[in-house]
C-alpha cells in the first residue's frame, strides 16, 4: 500500500505535508545539488519585501542548548530582483513555490501581495506578522489581534490564491490572534515562528548577537510549538502548519498528530540538508506501518486512550 | 558541493588541544581549492546542533591513503571536543567542498603568505598547491603565535621549500613580535605580486592596512560563526567596503576576500 501523503492548504494541493520554511532555505537553488527540489511539497523562500533589506550587522547568529538564536534582520533582495534574479530557477520547479512577505506598514503588505498576485508562478503567500528582529513591521503587526486581522483583510483583497498567515509566540494567547486571522480571510496559518531570546558572553559581558536579542529556533523550541499547534487546531476551522525545531520524521508527526495539516521544516536545513527528503520517507513508512491510508487521517488524531483520571474533555478540547 | 560520509583515516593531535584529522572522502574533492572550507557534523544533534566549519587544510593522494582531505583543528568547544574523542574507521558527515578560495594571478611570482594560529590550516594548502602546480614560484611565509606550540606545522612549509619567518608573543620561538612587524618590514622592502593571509581578526585588519599603504593586492580568509554554509542562513554577514551598502556573506562570497571589500 502507498500511502496518500498530499495535503490541501485552501486551494493548494501539495504532494505531501513537508514544506521548508522561509528564512532557512535561500531561494531553493541554494539545496539543488544536494537535494531533489521536486520531492519537496512546498518551498517558502527567504522573507521578501517591496525593497532590498540589507539586514543586521553581525554577529546574527548563535548557537544555544539545542538551538540556534538569528538575528538576521530579514535581509532579502527585494521584489524587483526576486522576480528577475530568483523567480526563473524557481519556475523550473514542479513544487508549489510560496513567497513568504514582511512589510512596515499595511499599505506595504498590501502592495507586495498585488504585485505577487499577478505572478502565477507565486502558488501562494505567507504574511510574515511574527518576525522578532526588524524594527518595524514583523511582529508588531502579529502581537495585537486587531492589526492581525486587519493586515490579513488588506492583503486578502488583492491576493486571490492560497493566504497564508504565519504566527508569533511572543504573544499572551495565540488562539486569539490565530482566530482574528481566521476572520480575516486568510487561508491557513503557520506557527510557530522564533522565539525571541538572547545569550550573553560573561567574559566580555556583552550580548552574543549585535542586535542583542535574537529569534530562536532549532529542538528547544518544539514542545512550545506543538503545544500551540494544538491550541490554535482546535480553536480555528482553517489547516494549521506545525513549525518549530522539526529534524525528524517523528517529530513532524507530533505536529500532524497535534493537528498541523503540514509543516514547515526550518533550522533543520542548516544541519541536514537532506532532512526533508528523509522526513517525507519516514512519513510514509510510518502511515504503511500504521495502515493509515492517508496523512490526512493522522490530522488531529491525539487521543487521551490509557491515561487514568486524565479529563477527557481537556484533549477532546469540550 | 556534497555531502556524504566520510570515514576518519587519523585523527592525531599535534598541538596544545590542536589535531590534524584525515578524512576518506570518495567524492567532490579532485577540484577543491586552497581557501575552500567543510562543515562537519561529527555526532547525533542536537548537541551540538550545528555542523562546524573548517578550512581544507590539504588534499590527501590516492598513491598511499583512500582520496580525501586534511584538517586541522582545536578543539574549543563542544562540536570540536567532540572530534578529538573520535578514532580513525569512524565516520563524519561531511558537506563540502564550500565558498571561494584564493585566486593566485598566472602571473604572480612572489606571493608572501601570511598565518596566525590556526590561520595556518589554508594557508598550508594554499602552498601545497602553488610549490606543487607553479614551478619557480617563490613563496614567503610569516608564521605567528602566541607561543611556541601555537606555531603549527612550519616544517610542512620548509619541506617544500618555502622560506618561514616565525615570530611569537613570548619569544618562545623566532622573533618575539606580532608577524605583521616583520610582514610589513618584507613587504617595503620587496614587494609581492600578492600576499595571502588568514589568521585572527586584528591580524587581518592589520595586514589589510599594510596592503593598502603599499599597494600590494591582498586576498584574507575570513572566519565568522554560520550555521549552514551554503548562503541559506545568512549569518555569516561581514560589512562591505566603505562606500558599497549591504554585507558579503563569508560562506558564499568567500572565505577569502580581497582586502579592500571588506569594511574592518
Amino acid at each position: 500500500m502507498t500511502p496518500d501523503l498530499s495535503v490541501a492548504l485552501g486551494g493548494l494541493r501539495l504532494a505531501n505535508p513537508v514544506m521548508t520554511a522561509s528564512g532557512t532555505f535561500g531561494y531553493a537553488r541554494e539545496f539543488a545539488q544536494l537535494i531533489d527540489l521536486n520531492r519537496l511539497g512546498a518551498i517558502i523562500v527567504k522573507g521578501l519585501s517591496l525593497q532590498p533589506s540589507k539586514g543586521n550587522p553581525g554577529p546574527r547568529i548563535v548557537e544555544t542548548a539545542c538551538g540556534m538564536l538569528n538575528a538576521i534582520g530579514l535581509e532579502n533582495v527585494g521584489l524587483d530582483a526576486f522576480v528577475s534574479d530568483k523567480l526563473p530557477f524557481l519556475k523550473t520547479l514542479q513544487t508549489p513555490v510560496l513567497a513568504n512577505i514582511y512589510g512596515t506598514n499595511i499599505e506595504a503588505y498590501t502592495a507586495l501581495a498585488e504585485r505577487l498576485n499577478d505572478i502565477e508562478a507565486v502558488a501562494g503567500i505567507e504574511v510574515n506578522i511574527s518576525c522578532p528582529n526588524v524594527k518595524l513591521g514583523g511582529v508588531a503587526f502579529g502581537a495585537d489581534a486587531r492589526t492581525a486581522c486587519q493586515v490579513t483583510r488588506s492583503v486578502r483583497t488583492k491576493f486571490k490564491r492560497t493566504l497564508i498567515v504565519k504566527l508569533s509566540p511572543n504573544v499572551t494567547d495565540i488562539t486569539q490572534i490565530a482566530r482574528s486571522v481566521e476572520e480575516g480571510g486568510a487561508d491557513a496559518v503557520s506557527l510557530i515562528n522564533t522565539i525571541t531570546g538572547m545569550a550573553i558572553d560573561i567574559h566580555t559581558r556583552r550580548p552574543k548577537l549585535a542586535n542583542i536579542t535574537g529569534g530562536l529556533s532549532g529542538p528547544a523550541i518544539k514542545p512550545v510549538a506543538v503545544r500551540m499547534v494544538w491550541q490554535v487546531a482546535r480553536a480555528i476551522q482553517l489547516p494549521v502548519i506545525g513549525v518549530g525545531g522539526i529534524m525528524t520524521a517523528e517529530d513532524a508527526l507530533e505536529f500532524i498528530i497535534a493537528g498541523a495539516s503540514a509543516v514547515q521544516v526550518g533550522t533543520a536545513n542548516f544541519v541536514n540538508p537532506r532532512c526533508t527528503m528523509e522526513i517525507i520517507d519516514g512519513i510514509a513508512n510510518y502511515l504503511r506501518e500504521q495502515k493509515i491510508a492517508s496523512v490526512k487521517d493522522l490530522v488531529g488524531s491525539l487521543t487521551h486512550d490509557g491515561f487514568a483520571g486524565v479529563d477527557r474533555c481537556k484533549i477532546a478540547g469540550n | 558541493m556534497i555531502q556524504q560520509t566520510a570515514t576518519i583515516l587519523w585523527n592525531q593531535q599535534v598541538g596544545p588541544a590542536c589535531y590534524r584529522m584525515g578524512l576518506a572522502c570518495p567524492q567532490g574533492y579532485a577540484k577543491a581549492r586552497p581557501g575552500q572550507f567543510v562543515m562537519v557534523q561529527s555526532g547525533p544533534t542536537p548537541t551540538p546542533l550545528l555542523r562546524r566549519p573548517f578550512s581544507i587544510f590539504g588534499k590527501i593522494g590516492a598513491s598511499d591513503h583512500p582520496e580525501g582531505i586534511e584538517l586541522l583543528y582545536k578543539a574549543v568547544g563542544r562540536g570540536t571536543q567532540q572530534m578529538a574523542r573520535m578514532t580513525p574507521g569512524q565516520t563524519v558527515d561531511l558537506l563540502g567542498p564550500l565558498g571561494r578560495g584564493f585566486h593566485v594571478p598566472v602571473n604572480a611570482e612572489k606571493i608572501y603568505l601570511a598565518a596566525g594560529g590556526l590561520g595556518v590550516a589554508p594557508i598550508r594548502f594554499l602552498a601545497s598547491v602553488l610549490m606543487h602546480d607553479r614551478g619557480g614560484i617563490d613563496c614567503t611565509l610569516f608564521l605567528g603565535g602566541r607561543s611556541q606550540e601555537d606555531l603549527l606545522c612550519p616544517d610542512d612549509f620548509r619541506a617544500m621549500g618555502i622560506s618561514v619567518t616565525l615570530t611569537t608573543d613570548d619569544g618562545t620561538a623566532g622573533q618575539q613580535c606580532l608577524l605583521t612587524d616583520p610582514l610589513a618590514d618584507a613587504v617595503q622592502a620587496q614587494p609581492p605580486d600578492l600576499l595571502c593571509a588568514c589568521g585572527p581578526h586584528g591580524m587581518l585588519q592589520c595586514i589589510a592596512g599594510i596592503a593598502e599603504r603599499f599597494s600590494v593586492p591582498c586576498q584574507l580568509s575570513l572566519e565568522t560563526t554560520m550555521a549552514c554554509g551554503m548562503g541559506a542562513c545568512l549569518g555569516c554577514a561581514v560589512p562591505k567596503a566603505e562606500g558599497e551598502e549591504g554585507y558579503h556573506h563569508v560562506c558564499v562570497d568567500g572565505p577569502v576576500f580581497e582586502a579592500g571589500r571588506i569594511r574592518f
